[in-house]
């Protein structure tokens, strides 16, 4: 039953991987900001910074393969 | 549009407001607009440095203040949902909204990152010149001596097209994270308000219990996405702006 299905994977797999590259570059972004506030609490305001134009960049390339579908 | 004309308008008539009286100590709504221009003039003073902050800073102030506004005001309920329809099987179904959210149009977007590219060419060619400009793309960077010398300058003209390419994706790539998330937000939220379809009362209480969590997410969402898009406009800036003889001047 299985192999029918996977037999019918239609259309939209570059959707799905480039959705799994950028969740996890988003996830690599906010382990290690995470792992860099938890040594230098003080430095809290600049990682943030960082790590949410990290997080955006990296979330962006998802949007191009959402939309860019002929 | 229409959105974008009253988005403009109530910051722009908010303001008039509060600077109506300008007292020496502010309170009010002039203390809210003192705290937020200070706040975003020294932030971008740490990224991009004092002398260019002057000369740029209305414009990314600016551009923040709108995508936020527009963000948010796209959230308050009836924008999206109130319009033209037609009358389908499931009742009526809204088909020409009166207002919609702002940036969830490609139009939009594009065209706040098209005014940026302008802005920025305009602001590279200040700070260097053609000449300069085009050093800064194709120029070799540090210093290398002797045959080396020579392989960098070829190496770094190709880099240069690279870097035009990139310089050329800037926009493109602005506009669509935008459009994109504040697109997919308003997805989301009608989504999660037509989830639950059938017992009617319970279409009714989940409809508008369910997408409220994600309404929090999409506040979160829309201040994100606006400090991101300022955040990015000031860097490449920053980027294209840069001295390079001040890299040499560290060793002595």
């Amino acid at each position: 039953m299985l192999t029918p299905m996977l037999g019918e994977m239609s259309g939209s797999i570059h959707v799905g991987l480039a959705g799994l590259g950028s969740a996890i570059g988003v996830g690599l972004v906010g382990m290690k900001a995470s792992e860099a506030v938890g040594r230098n609490p003080g430095a809290f305001g600049k990682v943030i910074v960082l790590a949410v134009l990290g997080m955006a960049l990296a979330e962006a390339i998802v949007f191009y393969a959402i939309f860019l579908v002929h | 549009m229409l959105v974008t004309w009253i988005v403009a308008s109530g910051v722009i008539l908010f303001a008039r407001f509060a600077t109506r009286k300008i007292q020496e100590v502010p309170s009010g709504a002039q203390n809210f607009w003192e705290w937020l221009v200070e706040g975003l003039y020294g932030f971008l003073e740490s990224i991009i440095g004092p002398g260019l902050v002057k000369k740029t800073f209305w414009f990314f102030a600016t551009i923040f203040i709108f995508i936020l506004a527009t963000n948010w005001f796209g959230l308050v309920p009836g924008v999206g949902t109130i319009g033209w329809g037609v009358q389908g099987e499931h009742g009526f179904e809204v088909t020409r909204p009166l207002l919609r959210g702002g940036n969830a149009d490609l139009n939009m977007t594009f065209a706040m990152a098209m005014i940026f590219f302008t802005c920025w060419m305009v602001w590279a060619l200040q700070f260097s010149g053609v000449k300069g400009s085009f050093l800064h793309i194709f120029g070799p960077k540090g210093d290398s001596t002797g045959v080396i010398k020579y392989l960098m300058i070829v190496v770094f003209f190709a880099v240069g097209f690279l870097e035009m390419l990139s310089i050329a994706f800037r926009p493109i790539s602005l506009s669509f994270r935008l459009y994109g998330n504040i697109f997919a937000g308003e997805n989301l939220l009608e989504a999660m308000s037509n989830m639950v379809q059938h017992p009617a009362w319970a279409k009714v209480v989940f409809g508008a219990l369910l997408p409220v969590p994600f309404y929090f997410m999409e506040l979160l969402v829309g201040f994100i996405q606006a400090m991101v898009f300022m955040l990015l406009t000031s860097v490449f800036t920053a980027l294209i702006c840069t001295h390079e003889e001040e890299a040499g001047e560290v060793h002595h």
